[in-house]
This record gives structure tokens, C-alpha cells and sequence, in this order.
């Protein structure tokens, strides 16, 4: 048996991770993908197709960022600025729907408009 | 591929070890302690020191011949793929106060205990000294270090990684995502699969979603409803169909690339390719909700 099956929060860890702890997870899985994505192109292949190619493969342009050479620890890091960055939006994204959402008809801080 | 002494690669692979040693580790304390329980005082500490020596010594050998066993050719894919397993179990939350099946009952000699834990200690640790064989990549010096961490987690860390995990169990999806990559970089690396894979580059994406697709299944589906929860079955199901068409382009030689069909034969193929999983998705799909209408009427009757 392993050891943690013994904290019910960590045998059920599908479940009971935080939101932030599942976002910076869900960025480094989406950033080790994506490092394959790199690793399946061979840059090479970029000179002799030209630009076209280059502009148009998602998995060129990343083999071009070199993110198929990026070990555990940078993809840990790409994963914490992306989930960083996400959160951040996040906020940005409520905060600004809050301001463009219309008060209420007869809210305390309606602005009165009368001709 | 040995790395460079506290290079980024060493340091990465040595992280992915603590976590695997992390999240793998089994629990021998209570092994040991459910064998010795009925053993005179005397005895119990010698099973206690005995079995934690000879589960240390059991860890040392396997993680030795993993060492050699990895670069036999198809090893390294058998590994990969039992690490998707691995990866997939580990996430898979365990009904609460199961049974220890590796222990049938308490020992009545000092040489049946010791038996009983070195063998429970070889079963449980065979999935962790696979995955550090995995992550090591061929490095001596990160198994030997694999082993010197999972050893303090044998002995006396246990108490402190159900803490540690207790707190933050995004440690344990973490954990299952090293797994699974680890197991993705083992299958591209097998030796007898290394020419089809540089022939075939798009099947090295196709191969890294179906491993995290299967791997992490128990998380994401977690997270879904159950009018998408066949996307569990089916996303797997339509890149194992991709994959079988680009073995079986080079099994049998056949023209499975759009782009290079010029035969009425080689465009049926390709419509089979990318048209021929639909009425597979659709006929599950049918089937599973006939079988989910069977069992509720079953519970009403």
C-alpha cells in the first residue's frame, strides 16, 4: 500500500487539490506536450520548407523557442509563469466585468441621470 | 545519456526522483509491524532492524538490475508503458481501509517474517525502482541517489511525506504527470523504436497525448460531466486508431499520407484513416447508453 493512501486528501488528490494547485499542474502538463510538440519537428526541416512552413507549424515555432531541449525544472518554471499569468488575467478579466456590468435599476450607487 | 554533473538536465532528473520516491513510496513501517505484531518482544526488534535491512538490500539489487535490464532492447517500452499504468493507479483514488494484501496474517518464525516483508517490500517497490531507472536516463549516480532518498522515506519519512502530501496533494497530480512523462520519454527512447519514430515525427505527438490522455484520465474526468465522460474512452481510442494506421503504413508498406495518394485504393484508405473512427464512436456511444438505460432499470426493478 502506498504510503498516500493514508491522507485521505491525497488518495483523493483528483478532487481535493486547490484550484491554484490543479492550474500550475494543468501549465506544466500543457508545457510538457508542447516541449513534444517541439521534439517531433526537426528544425532543420524549417531551411528547406521556408518561411511558410515556420509561420504556419505551431510545432516549428516552438521548436524555434528550443523548448524541445527544456528539462523538468524549466518546464516547472514555464508552468508556474503560465499559471501565474492565468491567474493574473483571471483577475483582470473579473474585475473588468464587474466595472462593465450595469448596477442595479435602483442601487445605492446608480448615478442619477434626470433632464 | 549521462548528464552533466549539476547541469539543469542532472538536476531535473533528480527532482523527478524525489518526486517519484514522493508519491511511490509504500509503507513498510506497516508491514513490518503487521508480520511482527504476534512475535515475542525479543524477536520484534530483531524482524523490525532484519526487515528494514533486508527491504534496503531488496531496493539496492532491483535498482541494479533495472539498471541493465533498461538497455535491453524493449524494455525501455515494456517500462514506459507500465509507468502510464503507474501514473493512471496512482491518481485513481483507493477505497479507504482496504486491506494490506501483500501480508496475509502475522508471522509465527523470525525467517517467515523476514521472508514475508523482503517479498511485500519487492512487489511494492518495483514500480519505484522502474520509475527512477526511467528518470535516471542511464546515470549511475542518479539511481544510487534515488536510492539513498527512498531509503530515509523506508525508515522513518513516513510519517512526514502523508504530511507533506496531506497538505499539498497537488503533489500526488504532480507526481502522476512526471510519471507519465517519464514513461513517454522511456517509449521514445527505446532503441528498437528510435528509426520508426525519427521516419515518423507526427507520431511522437500523436504518442505524448495519448499517454497523458490516458495517464491522467482519472483527473480530468474528475472534472467533467457526465454527458462528456466518454471523451475518457474515445480520446485514446481515436489516437490508438491514428497510431495503428502509421504502424501499419510501414508493416505493409501502404500510402496512408494524403499529400503522396495517387490510386483510387490509397484515397479509400485515407478516407478510412480520418472518417472510419466516427461510426467506432458513434456505435459506442450507443452501446453505452443502452447499457446505462439496462442499469437503471435494474435499480427500479
Amino acid at each position: 500500500m502506498l504510503l498516500i493512501r493514508h491522507s485521505c486528501r491525497a488518495n483523493s488528490a483528483v478532487r481535493t487539490t486547490s484550484v491554484a494547485g490543479e492550474l500550475f499542474v494543468a501549465s506544466v502538463v500543457i508545457c510538457m506536450i508542447l516541449a513534444s510538440f517541439g521534439d517531433a519537428v526537426d528544425p532543420a526541416l524549417l531551411s528547406e520548407v521556408g518561411l511558410e512552413f515556420a509561420i504556419f507549424d505551431f510545432g516549428g515555432e516552438l521548436s524555434v523557442l528550443a523548448m524541445r531541449h527544456w528539462h523538468l525544472l524549466q518546464l516547472l518554471l514555464a508552468g508556474a509563469a503560465g499559471a501565474f499569468g492565468i491567474f493574473v488575467l483571471r483577475v483582470f478579466a473579473a474585475g473588468l466585468l464587474r466595472i462593465l456590468r450595469p448596477a442595479g435599476r435602483r442601487a445605492i450607487d446608480k448615478v442619477p441621470i434626470s433632464l | 545519456m549521462e548528464s552533466e554533473f549539476l547541469s539543469a538536465g542532472f538536476l531535473s532528473a533528480l527532482f523527478a526522483i524525489v518526486l517519484i520516491d514522493l508519491v511511490l513510496a509504500g509503507d513498510n513501517a506497516l508491514i513490518i509491524g503487521l508480520v511482527a505484531r504476534n512475535l515475542p518482544k525479543n524477536i520484534q526488534n530483531k524482524v523490525i532492524f532484519w526487515g528494514t535491512f533486508g527491504a534496503i538490500a531488496v531496493r539496492a539489487v532491483m535498482a541494479i538490475l533495472v539498471v541493465y535490464i533498461l538497455d535491453l532492447p524493449g524494455f525501455m517500452l515494456a517500462g514506459g508503458l507500465a509507468l502510464v499504468w503507474i501514473a493512471r493507479k496512482l491518481l485513481t483514488p483507493e477505497e479507504q481501509g482496504s486491506e494490506n494484501h501483500l501480508v496475509k496474517g502475522p508471522a509465527t518464525s523470525f525467517a517467515g517474517a523476514i521472508r514475508t516483508i523482503v517479498i511485500a517490500d519487492a512487489v511494492m517497490g518495483v514500480d519505484n525502482v522502474l520509475a527512477i531507472g526511467g528518470a535516471a536516463t542511464g546515470s549511475v549516480l542518479l539511481i544510487v541517489l534515488g536510492l539513498a532518498i527512498s531509503v530515509p522515506i523506508i525508515v522513518w519519512g513516513s510519517q512526514l511525506v502523508i504530511r507533506l502530501v496531506d497538505r499539498f496533494p497537488s503533489i500526488v497530480l504532480l507526481g502522476g504527470a512526471v510519471l507519465a512523462w517519464t514513461g513517454y520519454s522511456m517509449v521514445v527512447r527505446e532503441p528498437l523504436l528510435a528509426s520508426w519514430f525519427a521516419g515518423h515525427p507526427a507520431t511522437k505527438l500523436v504518442a505524448v497525448i495519448l499517454i497523458f490522455s490516458i495517464s491522467l484520465a482519472p483527473w480530468y474526468s474528475a472534472r467533467m460531466s457526465d454527458q462528456m465522460k466518454p471523451l475518457v474512452v474515445i480520446l485514446p481510442g481515436v489516437l490508438v486508431w491514428m497510431l495503428c494506421f502509421e504502424i501499419a503504413a510501414s508493416v505493409w508498406q501502404l500510402q496512408v499520407d494524403y499529400l503522396l495518394a495517387t490510386q483510387t485504393g490509397e484515397y479509400i484508405l485515407e478516407a478510412v484513416r480520418w472518417l472510419g473512427w466516427l461510426p467506432l464512436v458513434a456505435a459506442y456511444l450507443w452501446v453505452r447508453e443502452r447499457l446505462e438505460l439496462r442499469r437503471r432499470r435494474a435499480v427500479r426493478g
